[in-house]
């Protein structure tokens, strides 16, 4: 189809003045957008506002628009149209008129005197007036103000545990009650006297060097207010960061790792020899050994009792756990008596008295008592005889038990001169409670569903009390791995050097 | 060709931020400290030096978005790192802060930079999703030319009342006048229509509401049906059928505002939080070196 369109301005004068347009085109669509046939330069007017095209029953105008079209005064979506009516887009004003020669359709087309009208709408555009009234510069400096209140000002005045990086170790609750106690400056890092007014400290062998951070204080190592709490450093580098590069020259071997870079133990020499007999295999046979109630095995237990606490064993006693099978009787008519388990002085004297008293006292048995007329005391000869056979007969048992019985069975004896009253020294018993001099062990923390006596101890196997049956290190590393996690296998508990030993040495002195 | 910030330089900023979270995470694995994983650790410090330097930098994207003139990298750019390095920030302070938390300052510190960045995702998601929604919602129109369009109806519907009689012509100014679009930014989120109009019954004049022109309506139908010659009732008519555009236009330029508001309410948390971290940031560097 062939339109016509014709463009209508006004000057200001009053003079009209006009040009023509003809469009081939299915239709003249009107609208905002630039593709648009009558392309309109009106913010009323949307992208595609309407569009004029031939229908069945001749020329529509139709619009989508919310706003519609105003044909002829009226508002519309859809109108027929014909020549002389009026149509309204915004401030657009379209007229049909009659088409001339050569063309289907015609309108004129001009711009309202109307177009920049009153406002009489509110401008709903203008920005909104912030959040409550507040714009958000107001909101800053207002949140602002109440954290500096709430974390800079409430702790300092009021409430200091707010400043609180973690919580206090229930160690130092009391000490802890006010921060300055230990953080006695300001912006300065919490020093070693502030820990010296409670704590003596044993030192180490060597004292402070520097570090990345500063001199080695207290409280490098012993760190407070953590999760995890740990005051006790039990890292692996607290002491391999030194010992596992040790000097040619120095005087300790290096020890890195447990798990592979750590010497063998090292017995304590003097505790190697307790000066006592004993042979543990006998005592621990299969086949059990006799004792008063018959043939039995012993248990280890019967005679190593944990101590309190569980980390070592509590003293084997011959009262406690030998005396029941190892009695020191000494008269087969008597086997209920025993001589005192004492110094050989008591032993002898205990002798003497029960001899002296067999003579001289009730027992219807001794010769003196036979040769003693009835109600006729004895005469001090006789005494005197009695008391000097009974002398005689001690020493007789005396010899008898310290050098072939009862008594070598376990200790040492040996002879002295004839001349002392009492000739016989017996080895003191010294029983070793800890063989290890610079580690610690537990007993408790071993003691578990997999593990028995016999798993680190071999008593089966010895016949000396001089062997040592305290395991090697290849007997704790089939438990106990590297200090470093990622070193060790499932199995295997990580261990480091604190686990064993100690940072402060007691024997070094206490800390300069 | 539109490019979103997310995707700015084929996620260039995405892969910064995933590199530093990534070497983070490895040099926290790593790290054997003497004692448990802290800020006052070697790495610690480290980590908590890196994190106060980043957040100063993202609170710079406030002053950087507003220097118009700057070449410093393009404006995308810097949002673009600016969403990806606040994010890698979150996993940079809770490796600096070993997993350990309290009722105290650092942990205030630590809630609102939580806070800042949970704010900060919500803008992103807004930003990402809502100008396809407003522009849908304006169907290419601007805000302006919606405003103009409504501002044409009532016109309109002005004439058509100076027709009838002042009852009309009161009715439709009042109707004008009293149209609430709301002018904060929450009674635009709410979106609630509290227009009113003045109605004229028995001689009095009451204000009642008017949400959705329905009450206005509902007086054109009374009178229409009242209505003795064809002529004031096709105007009647024609005066309804404006009022029915004119409620539709402004559901639309209704929503086109909660858009709006949705889009800027954010930063009302985003940028206030952001200056109560940076507060709590100097608290919890103060107090970790006044009682060091």
């Amino acid at each position: 189809m062939k339109y016509l369109i014709r463009f209508i301005t006004r000057n200001a004068a009053g003079g009209v003045e006009h040009s023509d347009k003809t469009v081939d085109a299915p239709a003249i669509t009107i609208g905002r957008a630039t593709d648009q046939v009558l392309h309109l330069k009106d913010r009323r007017a949307r992208l595609q506002h309407a569009v004029i095209e031939q229908q069945a029953d001749g020329i529509h105008i139709s619009s989508s628009a919310l706003t519609g079209v105003i044909v002829n005064g009226r508002s519309q979506r859809d109108a027929r149209l014909s020549i002389g009516d009026t149509i309204e887009v915004g401030a657009n004003i379209l007229r049909v008129i009659d088409a001339p020669v050569g063309v289907d359709f015609a309108i004129t087309f001009e711009l309202s005197s109307e177009a920049s009208s009153d406002h009489f709408v509110t401008d709903w555009s203008e920005p909104a007036s912030g959040l409550g009234g507040w714009s958000k510069r107001r909101l800053s400096w207002a949140l602002v103000i109440l954290v500096a209140m709430f974390a800079l000002a409430l702790p300092v005045f009021l409430y200091e545990n707010f400043m609180l990086a973690g919580p206090v170790h229930s160690a130092h609750s009391s000490t802890a009650a006010e921060c300055d106690n230990c953080h006695v400056n300001a912006f300065e890092r919490v020093p070693d006297p502030a820990c010296e007014a409670c704590h003596t400290v044993d030192r180490h062998v060597v004292q402070s060097s520097a570090t990345v951070l500063g001199e080695i204080r207290c409280a490098s190592c012993h760190l407070e207010h953590n999760e995890p709490q740990q005051l006790v450093n039990q890292h692996q580098g607290l002491c391999s960061d030194c010992h596992a590069n040790t000097p040619p020259d120095a005087t300790l071997d290096t020890a890195g790792d447990f798990l592979d870079d750590h010497p063998g133990f090292e017995l304590d020499a003097a505790a190697q020899d307790s000066k006592l007999i004993f042979n543990h295999a006998v005592h621990v046979d299969e086949s059990g050994i006799v004792t008063p109630e018959g043939r039995r095995v012993v248990e280890c237990s019967e005679c190593h009792v944990p101590e309190p606490g569980g980390a070592g064993m509590l003293a084997v006693s011959m009262d406690e756990h030998c005396s029941s099978c190892h009695t020191l009787s000494f008269d087969p008519d008597d086997p209920s008596r025993a001589v005192p388990h004492g110094d050989p002085e008591t032993v002898l004297q205990s002798l003497i008295e029960y001899y002296s008293a067999r003579l001289l006292g009730g027992d219807p048995d001794a010769v003196e008592q036979r040769l003693r007329r009835p109600g006729q005391a004895l005469s001090r000869a006789d005494r005197d005889r009695a008391a000097a056979e009974a002398r005689v007969q001690a020493f007789d048992v005396a010899e008898d038990l310290f050098e072939r019985r009862a008594c070598t069975t376990c200790h040492a004896v040996t002879r002295l001169d004839s001349g002392a009253d009492v000739p016989w020294h017996v080895e003191p018993v010294e029983l070793t409670q800890s063989f290890f001099v610079n580690a610690n062990f537990t007993h408790a923390a071993h003691q578990t569903e997999v593990t028995s006596c016999d798993g680190c101890h071999d008593a089966a196997a010895s016949e000396l009390s001089q062997d040592s049956l305290i395991p090697g290190i290849e007997n704790c590393r089939d438990c106990h791995g590297s200090g470093f996690a990622n070193r060790n296998s499932p199995e295997q508990a990580p261990s480091t050097c604190v686990m064993c030993h100690s940072f402060h040495f007691e024997a070094k002195g206490p800390r300069e | 060709m539109h490019e979103s910030i997310l995707a700015f330089r084929k996620r260039r900023y995405l892969w910064v931020a995933l590199v530093i979270s990534a070497l983070s995470i490895v040099a926290y694995l790593l790290d054997d400290p003497q004692e448990p994983p802290n800020g006052g650790t070697i790495l610690g410090y480290t980590l908590g030096t890196i994190a106060a330097l980043l957040v100063l930098w993202l609170t710079w994207f406030g002053v950087r978005k507003r220097r118009y003139s700057s070449t410093l990298g393009t404006m995308q750019g810097w949002l673009s790192a600016h969403v990806y390095l606040g994010l890698a920030l979150l996993v940079i302070v809770l490796l600096h802060a070993g997993f350990q938390f309290g009722w105290n300052v650092h942990t205030l510190a630590f809630v609102l930079m939580t806070l800042v960045i949970a704010s900060g995702l919500y803008g992103v998601f807004i930003y990402v999703k809502y100008p396809g929604r407003v522009s849908t919602n304006r169907d290419g129109a601007s805000r302006p030319e919606l405003l103009d369009q409504l501002e044409d109806l009532d016109r309109r519907s002005q004439r058509v009342a100076a027709e009838l009689s002042d009852d009309y012509q009161e009715l439709v100014a009042s109707g004008v006048s009293r149209t609430q679009l709301g002018s904060t930014l929450w009674s635009r989120l709410r979106g609630r229509d509290l227009s009113q109009i003045v109605l004229r019954a028995g001689g009095q004049t009451k204000v009642v509401p008017n949400p959705g022109q329905e009450a206005a309506l509902d007086w054109l139908a009374n009178e229409q049906s009242r209505a003795t010659d064809a002529d004031s009732a096709a105007q009647i008519g024609e005066l309804s059928g404006l009022l029915r555009n004119k409620r539709q236009l402004l559901r639309q330029i209704r929503e086109d505002l909660r858009l709006q508001a949705s889009m800027e309410i954010w930063l009302y948390f985003h940028v206030p939080l952001t200056a109560a971290l940076l507060m709590a940031l100097v608290a919890h560097i103060v107090t970790v070196f006044l009682y060091w």
